[in-house]
Formats: C-alpha cells, sequence, structure tokens
C-alpha cells in the first residue's frame, strides 16, 4: 500500500471538485438542500381545510354546533349549501375536501337525550385532508355534547365534573410538543447524508465514460490504493456536511441536540465511511454515470425512504424488511441521530448501532475491493 | 536478440465477436513495430492485451517474460501505454498530468524535476505547462499523453494510433520522437492507420479480422506486391482513370490527387498497351511511368486479396 499513490489519486480527485464550482458547489451543498426542501415538504401542518354545511335543522342549536366545529384555523366554511347536489357538485370540483350535514331535528334529539344523527362526506382521493377534518369535527362534536348534557344534567339539580370516567393524562417525552419535525429532521439527517455516496458511486464511471480509467489502469497502482484514494475527499465532504447540517437543524429549525455533538460526529463519521462504502460497491459494477445514478437511488435513497424507519416503524414492517433494512447503515444511524438529538443518550445505548456501521462499512469496502479489477471489460 | 513480446495463439473474445483470433508474434528488444490493417481488425485489443488491461480468452502472451495471464501487474512499471483516445485529465494541467503519473509509476521525487522539464521540452510543452489539458490543441494533446507514457523511462511503449486526428506537422515531430526513442533502444509497438508512417517501422504487421496476416520489413512486405504500379499525370484524370482501370492486366486502380497510380500484372508489358489507348482515345498525358510500390499500394493490394 502506499501512501504516495493514494495521495496522488486523492489530490487529482479533490482538484477535479474544486476546479468545476457547479460541481463543487452540488458535492458541498445538496445534503443542506435537500434536508431544507423536504423539511418543508413533509411537515407542512393541515389548516384552512374547505368544508361545506347542509343544515337541514336551522335551529340556534345546529347554529352554535356549526359554529363550534369551524371555530380556529382548522376548517373554513367554504359554503353553506341548500341541496345534496351543491354538495356533490362542489366536491366533484374539488372546491371542499368535506361537508357536514345536519339532520332535521337535530336539537330537538339532543334535547331528548337519543342518537343525534349527523352525517360527514369526505373526498377520499385526498385522503390526508379528508381524515384531518373528521377527526376534528368528530372531536368537536363530542365536546359540543359534553357540554350539552351537562348543562341538562345541571339544570335538573345533578352537577358532575366530567362526563368522561377515564382521567388520561398523557406525559410526551423528549419531544413534548410532538412536533413532527423534531423526530423527522434527524431521521432525515441520515438520508441526506448519503448524498457523498452517489458522488463516489459516479467518480468511478465518470472516469470509465471519460476513457481516464483506461490511462489509470496501465499504471501500478493496485485496486485498494485507487479506491481509497478516491473515497478519501468525499469523506472529507461527508464530515463538512455532518458539522453544517446539525448546525442548520439547530439555528433554523429549532431543534435541540440534547445528546454530546462530538459523539454525533464521531458516529457521524462511521456511518459514512460505511455508507461510502455502498455508494464505492455501485460504482464498481456500474459502467455508466447513467446507471450509477439509477442505481444509487434504487439502493441508497429508495430504501433510505422506505426502510430505515424514518417515515414508518420498523416495527411494523414484515421480518424479511427488517432484516434487510438491517444491513443498511441508515438504518442504525437514524436511530443514532435520534437517539442523541430527541432524549440525548450516550454510548452506552448506542454502541450496537456504531459497531453495526462500522462492520457494514468494513464488509461494503472489502467487497468493492474484491469485485473492482484492473482491467476494461 | 531475446523476445521482449511473445504471443502464441492469442484470442479474445468479446460477447459476440472474436477480436483477436490465434496472434502469434514474437517482438525483440529495440524494434519498431507498426500493427496496421483497416479499422475493427483487432490492433486496438491486441494493444490493450499486452499493455495487461484486457483478460486472455485462450492462448498465452508474455511481455518481458512475465505470463500476461498471472501476472499483468508485473508488467506495468515497465510498459507505458497510450490509449487511443484521449485519456489524460482534462481539468488538470499539463504539469500536473505528468506529476500524477510520475507518482503513479513511482518516479523519485529528486528526479521528478529534471525529469519533467526533460519530457516537456521533448514533446515542445514548456510554455504550456500551466495550461489546462483541455484547453491544449490536438496535436498537443499527443505529444502530452505521449509524455506521460514516458515518464519512467518504459522498455516497452504501447501506442494506440497516436497520430490520428493530428496536423501534419504534429504528426512528423511526433514520429521524430518515436525515432529518437527508438534510437535509444525502446521497443516500441505502434498502431497506425497511415502507411507513410508503417513505413518508418523496423517491421510491419498487418491485421486483418484479427490474425496476423503478413508481418515482415515494410521493404520485404512492399516486394511482395505482385506486378507492378504504373503512374500516370493525365490531364482529365477522370476520363483517364475510367478508360485505363479496365482494360487488361490492371488489378487495382487508385488516383493520389490528380495522379493515377495502376496495380499491372506487369509493367513492361502493359506500359506500352496504356499509351496506345490513351492516345487512341486522345487523352493528353503529361506523364507515364513504372513507379516504385509503395506500403500503400502493398496493403490495399494484401487487403483486396483477402476480402475476395
Amino acid at each position: 500500500m502506499s501512501l504516495r499513490h493514494i495521495w496522488a489519486v486523492t489530490r487529482k480527485e479533490v482538484n477535479h471538485i474544486v476546479r468545476d464550482r457547479s460541481t463543487l458547489i452540488l458535492v458541498l451543498f445538496t445534503p443542506t438542500l435537500v434536508l431544507l426542501l423536504m423539511a418543508y415538504a413533509l411537515t407542512v401542518d393541515l389548516k384552512n381545510i374547505p368544508v361545506a354545511v347542509l343544515d337541514f335543522d336551522r335551529s340556534q342549536t345546529s347554529q352554535a354546533f356549526i359554529q363550534q366545529i369551524t371555530a380556529g384555523q382548522d376548517l373554513d366554511i367554504y359554503a353553506y349549501a341548500t341541496s345534496m347536489d351543491e354538495i356533490n357538485a362542489m366536491l366533484m370540483r374539488g372546491q371542499i375536501k368535506a361537508a357536514v350535514i345536519i339532520a332535521p331535528g337535530f336539537a330537538r334529539d339532543l334535547q331528548a337525550l337519543k342518537g343525534i344523527p349527523l352525517q360527514v362526506i369526505i373526498d377520499g382521493t385526498e385522503p390526508e385532508s379528508g381524515n384531518f377534518a373528521v377527526e376534528h369535527i368528530v372531536q368537536r362534536a363530542e365536546e359540543f355534547i359534553d357540554d350539552a348534557l351537562t348543562k341538562q344534567l345541571r339544570a335538573q339539580g345533578i352537577v358532575i365534573e366530567s362526563l368522561q370516567p377515564l382521567d388520561l393524562r398523557v406525559q410526551t417525552w423528549y419531544n413534548p410538543d410532538l412536533k413532527p419535525r423534531n423526530a423527522l429532521i434527524p431521521g432525515l439527517i441520515s438520508m441526506v447524508l448519503g448524498f457523498p455516496a452517489l458522488s463516489v458511486a459516479l467518480t468511478l464511471a465518470h472516469e470509465r465514460e471519460h476513457g481516464t480509467l483506461e490511462q489509470l489502469l496501465a499504471t501500478p497502482i493496485t485496486r485498494a490504493e485507487l479506491l481509497l484514494g478516491k473515497i478519501v475527499p468525499y469523506i472529507i465532504v461527508g464530515l463538512f456536511n455532518v458539522i453544517i447540517i446539525p448546525l442548520l437543524s439547530i439555528a433554523w429549525f429549532h431543534i435541540s441536540l440534547n445528546g454530546s455533538f462530538l459523539l454525533f460526529f464521531g458516529l457521524s463519521a462511521i456511518f459514512m465511511f460505511s455508507v461510502l462504502g455502498m455508494g464505492m460497491i455501485v460504482g464498481v459494477f456500474m459502467r455508466t454515470q447513467a446507471a450509477a445514478l439509477a442505481l444509487s437511488f434504487l439502493v441508497l435513497f429508495f430504501p433510505g425512504f422506505f426502510m430505515t424507519g424514518i417515515f414508518f416503524p420498523l416495527a411494523s414492517m414484515p421480518e424479511e424488511a427488517r432484516l434487510e433494512a438491517m444491513f443498511l447503515p441508515g438504518t442504525h444511524y437514524a436511530l443514532v441521530t435520534r437517539g442523541i438529538f430527541l432524549p440525548g443518550v450516550g454510548m452506552d445505548v448506542l454502541w450496537p448501532y456504531a459497531v453495526m456501521m462500522l462492520g457494514l462499512g468494513v464488509v461494503f469496502m472489502a467487497l468493492a475491493a474484491l469485485f473492482f479489477r484492473k482491467k476494461l471489460a | 536478440m531475446p523476445a521482449i513480446i511473445e504471443t502464441k495463439n492469442l484470442i479474445r473474445d468479446f460477447k459476440k465477436t472474436r477480436a483477436v483470433d490465434g496472434l502469434t508474434l514474437s517482438i525483440e528488444s529495440g524494434e519498431l513495430f507498426g500493427l496496421v490493417g483497416p479499422d475493427g481488425a483487432g490492433k486496438t485489443t491486441t494493444l490493450r492485451l499486452l499493455a495487461g488491461l484486457l483478460d486472455i480468452s485462450e492462448g498465452d502472451a508474455a511481455v518481458l517474460g512475465f505470463d500476461l495471464k498471472e501476472k499483468a501487474e508485473s508488467i506495468k512499471p515497465h510498459i507505458g501505454y497510450m490509449a487511443q483516445q484521449f485519456s489524460l485529465y482534462s481539468e488538470l494541467s499539463v504539469m500536473e498530468n505528468l506529476q500524477f503519473f510520475a507518482e503513479l509509476f513511482d518516479v523519485e521525487s529528486k528526479d521528478m524535476a529534471e525529469r519533467t522539464e526533460r519530457l516537456l521540452t521533448f514533446a515542445g510543452l514548456t510554455e504550456f505547462k500551466k495550461r489546462r489539458a483541455m484547453n491544449l490543441s490536438g496535436g498537443m494533446q499527443k505529444k502530452l499523453a505521449l509524455a506521460c507514457t514516458l515518464i519512467h523511462e518504459p522498455q516497452i511503449l504501447l501506442l494506440d494510433e497516436p497520430t490520428t486526428g493530428v496536423d501534419p506537422i504534429s504528426r512528423r515531430e511526433f514520429w521524430n520522437i518515436l525515432t529518437e526513442l527508438h534510437l535509444r533502444g525502446t521497443t516500441i509497438i505502434v498502431s497506425t492507420p497511415y502507411m507513410d508512417e508503417a513505413d518508418r517501422c523496423s517491421r510491419v504487421g498487418l491485421m486483418y479480422a484479427g490474425k496476423l496476416v503478413e508481418c515482415d520489413t515494410p521493404k520485404n512486405i512492399r516486394e511482395k506486391l505482385e506486378g507492378d504500379v504504373i503512374e500516370i499525370q493525365a490531364g482529365d484524370w477522370q476520363k483517364a482513370l475510367e478508360t485505363v482501370s479496365a482494360l487488361g492486366g490492371v488489378r487495382e486502380a487508385q488516383t493520389y490527387g490528380e495522379s493515377i497510380h495502376l496495380l499491372v500484372d506487369s509493367g513492361e508489358r502493359r506500359l506500352p498497351e496504356i499509351e496506345r489507348v490513351l492516345k487512341k482515345e486522345n487523352l493528353a498525358y503529361r506523364s507515364i511511368r513504372i513507379a516504385p510500390a509503395r506500403m500503400e499500394e502493398a496493403f490495399i493490394s494484401l487487403i483486396r486479396k483477402l476480402e475476395a
């Protein structure tokens, strides 16, 4: 192993990145840009859902009910409909996402403590908005009915504190406001730090396409020297991102880093090593940059999205998928980032993930060196 | 002299084609060996095999005594290989490219400055040493590529069409460099589509459909041409060409600018006949003579014979 050979390749690679400004910016800041984009795109708070109301009862009670469910910013009344046909037309045009239909006799039935008929129609083509509206309406309706009943009982001289028999007190630890962003961003970090691996996957194919690999293979450089020399610049790029991305998360998204930054940095370096190894394998097998790009998305980002537990809890996946996820460095790193950011855990909890990432990295690198041949075809 | 490159029934298959088909070749130390043949004859594959860049499908090949099937890596410090397409780093400068390959070929740091300077002078690139490779002309790029393959003073040079796409002056300069290296004792194997370049080699191998169909000195190859060449300088050369190419005994008719080269079975017999026909047809000509055969004629007639 000649350090001089490795250093020569590294220097050449750095020159290649630095001398083309667009390459430089892309390589350095893609993770940051993607993090910003995804953090905003994926954590939109639902509000101002347009709904229509069709009130067949037209009583004071039904008016009060409508006011109760539309108070606040969650639902907006788009129109007061006068017939089902109108509601149908508004749903078809996408003007409303839900409709509330109050049957005749609403006030009377409430007074008589009978089953109160209430119909909600939602637009199933946009389940998120529809479900959100239903949840909201059901909650407000329950409150409304609770209130009405309590008042009625009080009028009859019965005073009770609450109609709810269960005294439920939920405590949310680590993320007290249950802000999705607080949980999502540490997970996203593990995904966006995969981008330097994409660059690594492309670099060998780039040399193949430009014919420079032919000249390189005619020199006495060994396979390991070549691969190591090529990976070093991207480790540096990765570590640069490991520093700026937490800073961005803290300064911009106000996410508190509860654990040790040093531990985060160290474990991130191990993650970089293993994910770059994965990129190298892609680069070794793919002959063109287009193919390397496609395969990178297939093995680096696609499973990163669905299998590492960033968006879908690992526990609810089938066993095969969970097993497969164990071989993705991102799965372990997502647990590391969430662990260090939110509860602020230390190495006593995180060591198994560190061991897994390190092990995967060594295996990936070895496989890349094994399958890379100093031949043209 | 012992053979420095030796192949025996060398075969290289690609998915659908056999690019090199049973090549047996022996090249001695110090030769300037020219590899010629039509496009697709297997010249590039042969050079890549000899440089250890491709696996051998069947047969044997040894370079500097190292079996290429077992020890392809062992030859790399001793050979300089120059690919047909430009394969240096275009975003690096002339000097950086040289240094990069010097480091990969383990040129000692103390020799570095002296050697790069000498090669830059040799290739006429001294004043361009800070220029990025992408901004060099085609001819300069070729000379830089050659300089990079010479940086470790290899015993064997494998050059794949080093002058294709280069202007005539650069081409001549390039060959002057090769001749100088040849005189210093470097073994050179060069593929070329140009017959005048083949003429400058000490030995020429003609490849056709993956096989070595002829291998001899340029002089002997020229002599193998059966028949003679008659050169005619005619006024209306197109009409003259039409007329004479149909005559008996004419095997080939080629044009070089305005002069017509006829390959005939016997010059002495056919020259008077052709003169007679030209006069009869009222075709004016400035001169008609039996000319010495050139590599080009020999090459074309050999290929035509193989194609038939």
